[in-house]
């Protein structure tokens, strides 16, 4: 038979497992401060993805668009005629007798008028009257020496075949999304900047106010001779394994949230999104980030801990 | 060994509590400071633990000044000090056991000697089988064994116990008595406030009367019917 007393006998009883000389564990507002941290985290982390995705973009960008250039010769004539399909035909075919035995010149190769509407059917849709609109001449030119010197070289002679000729060397385009993605950059850096400090003022405020309310015990620990070092471990402790298991909450939601993006920019094949795929290295730093966010934790705790101490005799 | 001289406080701009106090303790002797109720023994052993700083005079400790050490060099100084605080000031969270090995865990101790020692004492002050008990569900002076416990078990060089005996009876009183009468031979030095007028009379040692402010020591008659016993 059970002893019906056995449970009466506990009550009072302490754990036998050893309790941390200030029961932090048990106050209230860990659970807040554990929610806040894996918010921030969760941020943190997405702000992060953010801007590997915008630098891996640019970097696509700028490195493919480097040397290359592309010419085009217009439909339209300067008096705003337009000249027929077969002129546009042989006007190109001459520029690029001209480029290809050009010194500076890579390569060139002549866009087919079904890569041209490849080219321009997400700006005008898919149903183009073929034939209506009458489509440019564009030759996708590499150069060994993209210098405005040689572009305008070039342009000059190619101008003799036809007035309008000209050169896109894409430089002007790229400097705008360049500056676009820099800004965006920016404001994730400046996002990360303002959840650190977020974080640093919630886990200063809640050491704070526990060392108040715990403000008996922490000063019996001091007249028993506790260093400060002995008293901020404790709390550095308590705020080390709230934050953790708060980041590594912020880190899995985190985690899910970025592979839901990547799966729906997949699956919608969205070509001018940023690639959400992001390199071991980069993957890496994310599951860095809780150990950043513990560390960063654990040191406020103990910055603040040690001055409130000194106030102490 | 411990000195005051002309040492004065008082609490924010509240009268001096205590004013030019005066005396010194040897090492190895054993004190009762006594006084009526609200005289400020509490607030000259507060000064004593090195619990807050005086407003004027003098502290020798251990025969360092403490007006010009560091907070950082108070830290051993403190540790050399036990303590038995009026209101206990027991962890409540924590078993006898553990409120009696903090100081030892505090001073780096490891736990198998912490295990040994803190059992000991506890049976020796009839606590054997309350070791993991929580202190809110102890009596007074069960709560006031723990303790004096807490204050001797790292065998501090000085003792200072503020009522220690007011909720035991007569008999473990007089056990504890013995207890910190056995530490003074060991070295410790003691210093006991108390009202308890019989407790004082029956062991005798030296009186620091605290009354207005000021501090008189009186030699006890024990004392000098031992020294006429020892001259005749
Ligand atoms: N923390 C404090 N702040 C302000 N005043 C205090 C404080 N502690 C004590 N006092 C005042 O100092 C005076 C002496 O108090 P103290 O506790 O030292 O007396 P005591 O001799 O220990 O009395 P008792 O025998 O009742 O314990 C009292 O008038 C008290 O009001
Ligand atoms: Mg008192």
């Amino acid at each position: 038979m059970r002893n019906p007393f056995k449970k009466d006998r506990m009550i009072g009883k302490a754990r036998q497992k050893r309790q941390y000389d200030l029961p932090l564990n048990k106050s209230s507002g860990t659970g807040f401060l554990i929610l806040l941290i894996c918010l921030m985290t969760f941020l943190a982390m997405l702000a992060l993805a953010a801007s590997f995705a915008l630098s891996a973009m640019t970097e696509r960008w700028s490195s493919g668009l480097e040397n290359k250039v592309t010419v085009e010769i217009p439909a339209e004539k300067p008096d705003g005629t337009i000249y027929a399909p077969e002129n546009i035909k042989s006007q190109t075919a001459r520029a690029y007798e001209v480029l290809s035995t050009h010194p500076s010149v890579v390569s060139a190769h002549v866009m087919t008028d079904e890569e041209i509407r490849d080219l321009v059917r997400p700006w005008l849709g898919e149903d183009l009257p073929l034939g209506k609109v009458p489509l440019p001449g564009l030759i996708s030119v590499e150069l060994n020496d993209s210098t405005l010197k040689t572009v305008k070289i070039l342009e000059t002679k190619l101008q003799d075949i036809n007035e309008k000729a000209r050169i896109d060397t894409h430089e002007e385009w790229l400097s705008h999304l360049l500056r676009f993605t820099g800004a965006l950059q920016f404001a994730a850096a400046l996002l990360t900047v303002i959840i650190g400090i977020t974080t640093v003022t919630a886990v200063a405020g809640g050491v704070r106010s526990r060392m108040a309310v715990h403000n008996a015990e922490v000063e019996l620990l001091h007249l028993m001779g506790a260093s400060d070092n002995y008293i901020s471990r404790q709390f550095q402790r308590h705020s080390l394994i709230m934050a953790f298991q708060g980041a590594l909450g912020g880190i899995g939601i985190g985690g899910i949230a970025l592979m839901t993006i990547g799966w729906i920019s997949g699956e919608m094949g969205v070509s001018l999104l940023p690639d959400f795929t992001l390199g071991a290295v980069q993957i890496a730093m994310l599951a860095a980030l809780p150990v950043l966010v513990a560390l960063i934790a654990t040191l406020t705790a103990r910055q603040t801990v040690l001055k409130v101490l000194a106030q102490m005799p | 060994m411990i000195r005051f001289e002309h040492v004065g406080l008082r609490y924010g701009i509240g009268p001096e509590v205590l004013s030019d106090i005066n005396f010194a303790l040897e090492p190895g002797s054993f004190h009762f400071l006594t006084g009526p109720s609200g005289a400020g023994k509490t607030s000259l052993l507060s000064l004593m633990y090195l619990g807050r700083h005086p407003t004027r005079g003098l502290i020798t400790m251990f025969g360092q000044n403490t007006g010009g050490l560091t907070r950082k060099q108070l830290v051993p100084l403190r540790q050399r000090i036990g303590v038995v605080f009026q209101d206990f000031r027991l962890l409540g969270h924590m078993s006898a056991f553990d409120n009696v090995a903090l100081p030892l865990r505090i001073q780096g101790k490891s736990e198998k000697e912490i295990g040994n020692n803190v059992h000991e004492l506890l049976e020796w002050v009839g606590l054997g089988d309350h070791m993991h008990v929580l202190p809110s569900t102890m009596s007074g002076g069960q709560q006031q064994r723990v303790a004096i416990a807490r204050a001797v078990i790292t065998r501090p060089r000085l003792l200072l116990a503020d009522e220690p005996t007011g909720n035991l009876d007569d008999e473990i009183g007089y056990r504890l008595m013995n207890l910190f009468e056995q530490l003074n031979r060991m070295g410790t030095t003691i210093l006991i406030a108390t009202h308890d007028h019989a407790l004082i009379e029956k062991f005798g040692h030296t009186k620091l009367i605290l009354d207005g402010g000021g501090l008189t020591v009186e030699q006890s008659t024990h004392w000098l019917a031992k020294k006429i016993e020892g001259v005749f």
